[in-house]
C-alpha cells in the first residue's frame, strides 16, 4: 500500500502517534512527528513510498519541537534517532532537511552487513552505473537528470552493495539539490516534483527532488554494476569520458565508502569484485543533454 | 514498575537466560530487542548466541542483518583495540615496565568464551603509580598525544582520578586509558591496587599481563558498582556473569579465594552487589552460602533500595515510552556514583561546574 492511498488525516495520525512506517529500499524506517508543516510536506513528497505495516523497522526517527536556549521565541526542532539527538537544533522550517539527513545517518552508522559506498547509483537495461562522490562531482544533480531520462534511481547518495551476491540494492529516496543546482534542475525538468527550497542550512539552500514512481515501485529489483564513473562538473566543458586504471578506481571507490574499513576483508573483496566486473571511467561534463547522450551511447555499446 | 520498562527488562533478560528460544520471538519483540541491544552494545553478543545455538535460519532476516552488523562492528573495534595494545607494548618494549591489560581487551586473553563478540572502544591498561610518568612520557615521545582537555579536567584526572587523561595516537583513533589504580584517589573505597599488580598473571606476550581471575572479577564489580554511573551498563553485569561461570568451572577453590581477596582488598560491598544482581537477573549459579560469606554486605534497607534502583538503571529505558521513575532511578545512581568517587568538598563544586558547562556556560560555539 502506498502513502497516497492513506487519507491526509490517517497519514497525520500515524505520523503523530505510533509513527509512519515506510520502506526505503531494504530498510523500514519508522518516522514520528507532530509538526504540521512537516506532515504536509511528507504527505506530498513521500506519496509513492510503500508502507511497511507489521514489518520490523530498523531505523526509528522523530522530529520534535524544541526550544533553543539562545533564541527561545524562534521555533526550532530536534531530530532524534532512537531517542538520541545526534545534531544541534534546527530552525523549524528546516525540519525536512533535518529528517532526510538524519535518516541517512541512521542507515549509515548501523549498516555493516552491506557495503555502503558514497555514490549515486542508477540502472539501465538491467545494469547499474555507479557515480562515486568526490568534490565537484555534481552527482546528485546528474542523478536527478538521469532518472527522468530513462534511468532508474537506485540512490543519489548510498551505493548499497550486497557482499554475497555483489549486487547493488536500490534505496530510492528524495534527492537533495543544493544552491545553483536547484535552478538548473527546475529549468531542465520543469515537470519534476520538487519540495520547497530550504534556505540557510549547513549545506546552503536545499530542495528535494521526488524520484519517479517506477524507481520506487521497482525498488526490490537489484542489479549488478557494469560501469563505475567518476564525474566532475566543469563549467563550459564538453563531455569527456576517459578510462582509468583499476587501481586508481579501487582507491577512489574504497576511500569513498562509509564502512569499507569496518568490513575489513569483506570490504576489500567486495570492492575488488566491483572493480573487476565494471568498466571504470572519469567523466567531465557541463551540459546535461550532452552528458546524458554520452552515457546513453556508453550503455548501448555494451 | 511501568509495563514498558518491565517489557524491556524481560525481553533482554530472556535473550540471555533462555537464549535457545530466540527463534520463538515475534517480529515486534525482535524490533524492540534490537533497539535495546544496540543501546546496551549487545548486538554482537546476541548474534554470537544465535550462531552458537544454530538458530540463524529461524531469525527474521531484518533482525539478523542488524545483529550481524553489530557483530561486524564489534569485531572491528576489537581489532583496533588489540592492535593499539600491541603498539603500546611495542612502544614500551625497551623499558622494563609491566603492563596489565584491563576489561574488554583482557577477556580474550583470559579465554572468556563470548569475548569475541564484545564491543569495546577504549584500551584500558594499568601500571604502578611510580611507573606512570615514564609510561606517559614514552608514549608521548612516540606519537601519542593527549586529548585537548581543559585545565579543570586535567586536574580532575591527575589529582582525583585513577587514570591520566586519555592518550590517542596521531594516526589512529583508539583511546588509551592508563590507570594506576582501580578506584579514584578520592574514592570512599580504599583499595590497594598494588596488590592487584603484584598478583597479575603473565600472558604469552612479554611484558603484558592480565589480572588473575579473582581480581578480574573484583575489578569488574568495583568498576560497575563504584566507578560507573550504571545507566545502560547491563553489559558489565553480563561480564560478571561470564567471569563467574568461566572461572568457577576452572577452579573449585575460586569462590573461597574470591571471598578472601575481597576481604583483603576491602571490596566486599561492590562484589556483593555484583554477585547478587548477576544471580537475580541472569540466574548465575552462585550458591547462597557464597553470597552470605561476602564481607561488608549492605543492610537490608540498603539492599532493598538498590534492588529498586539498579535494574531500572542497568536496563535501557523503553525507547518510545521512557519511564519517569526509571529516569529518576538513573539520576539517583548517578549521584551515588559521584558521591562514592569523591568527598563532598570535591563533589559539590564539581557537579556545580559540570552543570554550568551543560547549560552552555564557557561555551564559545553555542
Amino acid at each position: 500500500m502506498r502513502v497516497a492511498e492513506l487519507s491526509c488525516s490517517e497519514f497525520r495520525t500515524r505520523l503523530s502517534t505510533a509513527g509512519l512506517r515506510i520502506k526505503l529500499g531494504p530498510f523500514n524506517v519508522n518516522i514520528r512527528s507532530n509538526l504540521l508543516s512537516l506532515t504536509k510536506q511528507l504527505y506530498s513528497l513521500y506519496s509513492e513510498h510503500l508502507l511497511a505495516d507489521n514489518e520490523i523497522a530498523e531505523v526509528h526517527v522523530s522530529v520534535v519541537r524544541a526550544i533553543a536556549l539562545k533564541t527561545p521565541f524562534t521555533p526550532h526542532v530536534r531530530f532524534l534517532l532512537d531517542g538520541r539527538s545526534p545534531y544541534p537544533l534546527f530552525p523549524a522550517y528546516q525540519a525536512l532537511a533535518a529528517l532526510e539527513w538524519g535518516i541517512n545517518l541512521g542507515i549509515a552508522i548501523r549498516t555493516n552487513h552491506l557495503l555502503l559506498l558514497h555514490s549515486a547509483v542508477v540502472e539501465k537495461n538491467g545494469h547499474a552505473l555507479l557515480f562515486p562522490a568526490w568534490p565537484g562531482s555534481g552527482k546528485t544533480t546528474l542523478c536527478s537528470a538521469l532518472v527522468h531520462k530513462g534511468y532508474r534511481l537506485f540512490s543519489d547518495e548510498f551505493g548499497l552493495v550486497d557482499p554475497d551476491s555483489g549486487e547493488c540494492i536500490p534505496i530510492p529516496r528524495l534527492m537533495p539539490l543544493k544552491n545553483t543546482s536547484i535552478e538548473v534542475i527546475r529549468n531542465y525538468l520543469p515537470k519534476a516534483q520538487m519540495g520547497t527550497s530550504i534556505a540557510n542550512t549547513q549545506k546552503g539552500t536545499v530542495a528535494h527532488v521526488v524520484p519517479p514512481c517506477d524507481s520506487i515501485a521497482n525498488a526490490n529489483i537489484r542489479a549488478h554494476a557494469k560501469w563505475i564513473i567518476f564525474p566532475k562538473w566543469v563549467s563550459g566543458s564538453s563531455v569527456e569520458i576517459s578510462p582509468i586504471s583499476e587501481s586508481t578506481a579501487f582507491l577512489n571507490l574504497a576511500s569513498n565508502s562509509f564502512n569499507y574499513e569496518v568490513l575489513g576483508q569483506t570490504g576489500f573483496d567486495t570492492v575488488t569484485r566491483l572493480i573487476r566486473e565494471c568498466r571504470c571511467f572519469t567523466l567531465t561534463y557541463s551540459d546535461l543533454n550532452d552528458v546524458i547522450d554520452a552515457l546513453d551511447r556508453l550503455v548501448e555499446a555494451q | 514498575m511501568s509495563l514498558n520498562q518491565q517489557q524491556c527488562i524481560e525481553l533482554v533478560t530472556r535473550a540471555i537466560t533462555h537464549s535457545g528460544e530466540l527463534h520463538k520471538l515475534p517480529p515486534s519483540d525482535w524490533e524492540l530487542l534490537i533497539r535495546l541491544s544496540r543501546k546496551l552494545k549487545l548486538l554482537g553478543r546476541i548474534a554470537w548466541i544465535v550462531d552458537n545455538s544454530d538458530q540463524r535460519s529461524e531469525i527474521p532476516s531484518r533482525a539478523m542483518n542488524q545483529l550481524d552488523s553489530g557483530l561486524i562492528q564489534a569485531r572491528k573495534l576489537q581489532q583496533a583495540t588489540s592492535w593499539e595494545l600491541d603498539r603500546v607494548c611495542w612502544a614500551l618494549q625497551d623499558t622494563n615496565i609491566t603492563l596489565v591489560a584491563l576489561k574488554g581487551v583482557a577477556y580474550p586473553l583470559a579465554g572468556l568464551p563470548a569475548s569475541g563478540a564484545r564491543a569495546y572502544i577504549d584500551l584500558d591498561v594499568m601500571v604502578s603509580e611510580d611507573e606512570l610518568p615514564v609510561v606517559e612520557s614514552e608514549l608521548l615521545a612516540q606519537g601519542w598525544q593527549h586529548n585537548q582537555v581543559s585545565s579543570y579536567d586535567e586536574k580532575y584526572y591527575r589529582d582525583w582520578m585513577h587514570e591520566i587523561p586519555a592518550l590517542i595516537h596521531q594516526e589512529r583513533e583508539t583511546e588509551v586509558d592508563i590507570h594506576h589504580a582501580i578506584v579514584p584517589k578520592t574514592s570512599r573505597l580504599k583499595c590497594n591496587s598494588k596488590l592487584l599488580l603484584d598478583e597479575s598473571v603473565p600472558t604469552s606476550k612479554r611484558g603484558l599481563r592480565v589480572l588473575n581471575p579473582v581480581d578480574m572479577l573484583i575489578h569488574c564489580a568495583v568498576n560497575l558498582f563504584n566507578n560507573n554511573e550504571l545507566a545502560d551498563d547491563l553489559r558489565d553485569l553480563l561480564d560478571i556473569h561470564d567471569l563467574v561461570i568461566h572461572f568457577s568451572s576452572k577452579d573449585t577453590a575460586f569462590y573461597s579465594k574470591l571471598i578472601a581477596r575481597a576481604k583483603l582488598l576491602g571490596t566486599g560491598r561492590p562484589l556483593y552487589y555484583a554477585l547478587h544482581f548477576s544471580q537475580k537477573l541472569f540466574n548465575t549459579p552462585i550458591v547462597d552460602s557464597v553470597l552470605q560469606s561476602v564481607p561488608n554486605q549492605p543492610s537490608g534497607m540498603t539492599l532493598k533500595l538498590m534492588a529498586f534502583l539498579v535494574p531500572r538503571t542497568l536496563y535501557p529505558l523503553h525507547p518510545d515510552h521512557p519511564s519517569r521513575i526509571s529516569i529518576l532511578c538513573r539520576f539517583l545512581l548517578y549521584l551515588r556514583s559521584h558521591w562514592l568517587k569523591m568527598h563532598m568538598r570535591e563533589l559539590i563544586p564539581h557537579l556545580l561546574y559540570k552543570s554550568y558547562l551543560a547549560l552552555g556556560g564557557g561555551n564559545t560555539d553555542g
